[in-house]
């Protein structure tokens, strides 16, 4: 018994601070009180409206879709070169790749504030969709090298020795099959962009403000309470997530 | 290294002839690796250039760090608050992943759903949920006046308040890595335990938590390398007085103006990053870290 009451008490140590803003964003205080003075829904009104958070918010749609797409495009092949073929310099490839994942992050943004400040990127969506594209590559490439390695080849046999040529079979049964993987692998990458704070804080300037970088200058700057508004509609979105994402797994093995 | 011996076996045969499946792989990973040097490498390599060239060429920058002793306690800091933070994660962390991987059914789905959830939270959003827990005005100082101690302590931007922010905001990373290794442990290594004749407290001393260490190492690898390095919650929670590697960084670029130093700085971060990376790998192999 006793494992499961400390389990709980982990869980809720998780789960409770998180809950917080949801009363908050419904608050009429105009600084961070808690318990709130009173509710209204004064700051939903004020988030849907304001320019100020409503760019920020678009512009991380953006620079997600930009860096999920910009990171598909090189892992996907990428990964089929991993694990289907052996070449020397397998070990410093795989080290290349997972390299964004182990440099932190603070690391990365400096060298993008340099790097990308002389190439006129910085305050540019292009500037951080590119960063975001590049640190999403390791986290994208573990999942889809990850359901490659799982696939069975011979259904690839099996196809060409019925006739099908290379590209018929792979346009007909190995991309259906890896489908679901590389979902997952691209929803990877563009929650990894869209969660990203620290590179977007450093390189995003006044023209490329992206969600958690407008957060975080709410809290040093002002303490703005959208942000408690902003936070509550993200929660909400992971919880749809979480639980879409278990309804369609318990589905799917029921299936199968 | 078994999983490539594998691959090699299953390989159509008409792939198989030395250079031209060599071709084929480079032609595949070429984008990915020349994207991966020039976006990511190069400008890396920048940092380090600028660390020993800006303002001038010399190797002041590092003396500097390992001299002047407000630089050499933000180091010892940001290791030993790391350390903190990697066993309170162990601590809270161990007992919900058992209880995730033992436990079948509403509980261990419950339990992950909870670890799912916080960890695609957002950092700023539980940064900011924190903000509002250890404020001036939050549920804490408003119990302490309810239960007449008086005036709360202050949380709020001070060592205590970051590593409790990082704690929280880690321990998903924590959770799931412990997960990950418990899940793999046959059920029926306890069950022989238990036949015969170890109490259910000696079988998991001497059985599930000798198996589960490899998680305990992943775990705590994943959630120390990430704490070194941690910046936003550092940087909004804690204070000045007691700074962590990227609050300095963060300090040296917007207040100085001083790239050079921060770069130099950066570079020492990337260094113990790596080092502790590299050990891991000399005893676990990296490729059990994200096998």
């Amino acid at each position: 018994m006793l494992p499961v009451i400390l389990a709980v008490l982990g869980a809720l140590f998780l789960l409770a601070p998180i809950l917080v803003v949801v009363p908050m964003s419904f608050s009429t205080a105009i600084s961070f009180a808690f318990p709130p003075p009173g509710y209204w829904l004064g700051y939903y009104a004020k988030y849907f409206t304001s320019e100020e958070w409503l760019e920020p918010t678009l512009n991380s749609f953006v620079i997600a879709l930009g860096a999920m797409t910009f990171t598909m495009l090189l892992v996907v092949p990428a990964a089929f070169g991993y694990v289907r073929y052996r070449f020397r310099g397998k070990t410093l490839v795989n080290l290349l790749i997972m390299a964004p994942l182990i440099v932190p992050h603070v690391v990365s943004a400096l060298a993008y504030y340099g790097f990308l400040g002389r190439a006129k990127l910085t305050g540019t969506l292009l500037g951080v969709m590119v960063a975001h594209g590049m640190l999403a590559v390791p986290v994208a490439f573990l999942v889809i090298s990850a359901t490659l390695k799982g696939y069975d080849q011979n259904l690839e046999k099996a196809a060409m020795s019925s006739g099908a040529g290379p590209f018929r079979t792979f346009v007909h049964v190995t991309l259906p099959v890896l489908r679901p993987g590389m979902l997952v692998g691209a929803l990877f990458a563009f929650l990894s962009s869209f969660n990203e704070a620290v590179v977007s804080i450093f390189i995003g300037g006044r023209a490329a403000v992206t969600l958690p970088k407008k957060m975080y200058e709410s809290i040093r700057l002002e303490s703005d309470p959208v942000i408690a508004v902003v936070s509550t509609l993200l929660v909400g979105a992971v919880v749809l997530g979480v639980l879409i994402s278990m309804f369609l797994r318990r589905r799917s093995t029921h299936a199968a | 290294m078994a999983g490539e011996l594998n691959a090699a076996a299953v390989r159509p045969a008409s792939l198989v002839g030395g250079a031209r499946r060599n071709a084929t792989a480079w032609l595949l990973l070429a984008p990915a690796c020349l994207a991966l040097v020039l976006l990511f490498v190069v400008p890396i390599g920048y940092v380090l250039l600028l660390s020993v060239t800006d303002p001038r060429l010399s190797l002041a920058h590092y003396e500097r760090i390992f001299t002047v002793p407000v630089y050499t306690r933000v180091m010892v800091n940001t290791f030993v608050t790391s350390l903190i933070v990697t066993a309170l994660c162990l601590v809270i962390g161990y007992p919900v992943a058992y209880v995730m991987a033992r436990r079948a059914g509403w509980v261990s789905t419950l339990l992950l759903t909870i670890v799912a959830m916080s960890f695609w939270t957002g950092f700023l959003v539980r940064t900011y949920a924190w903000l509002v827990i250890l404020g001036s005005k939050g549920p804490v100082a408003g119990a302490y006046g309810a239960l007449g101690l008086g005036k709360a302590p202050q949380l709020l931007f001070s060592t205590f308040g970051s590593t409790l922010g990082m704690t929280h905001i880690l321990l998903p990373y924590m959770i799931l890595a412990l997960y990950a290794a418990m899940r793999k442990i046959d059920a029926n290594h306890l069950k022989a335990a238990a036949s015969l004749g170890a109490r259910p407290a000696a079988a998991f001393r001497d059985v599930f938590l000798p198996l589960s260490l490899p998680g305990v190492v992943n775990g705590s690898l994943l959630v120390f390398v990430t704490c070194l390095g941690f910046f936003v919650t550092p940087v909004l929670l804690g204070t000045p007085r007691d700074m962590m590697i990227s609050q300095l960084i963060n300090q040296q670029i917007e207040e100085l103006l001083a790239f050079g130093f921060a770069s130099a700085v950066a570079v020492v971060l990337l260094i113990a990053t790596c080092a502790v990376v590299a050990i891991y790998n000399h005893y676990a192999g990296l490729d059990r870290l994200w096998g």
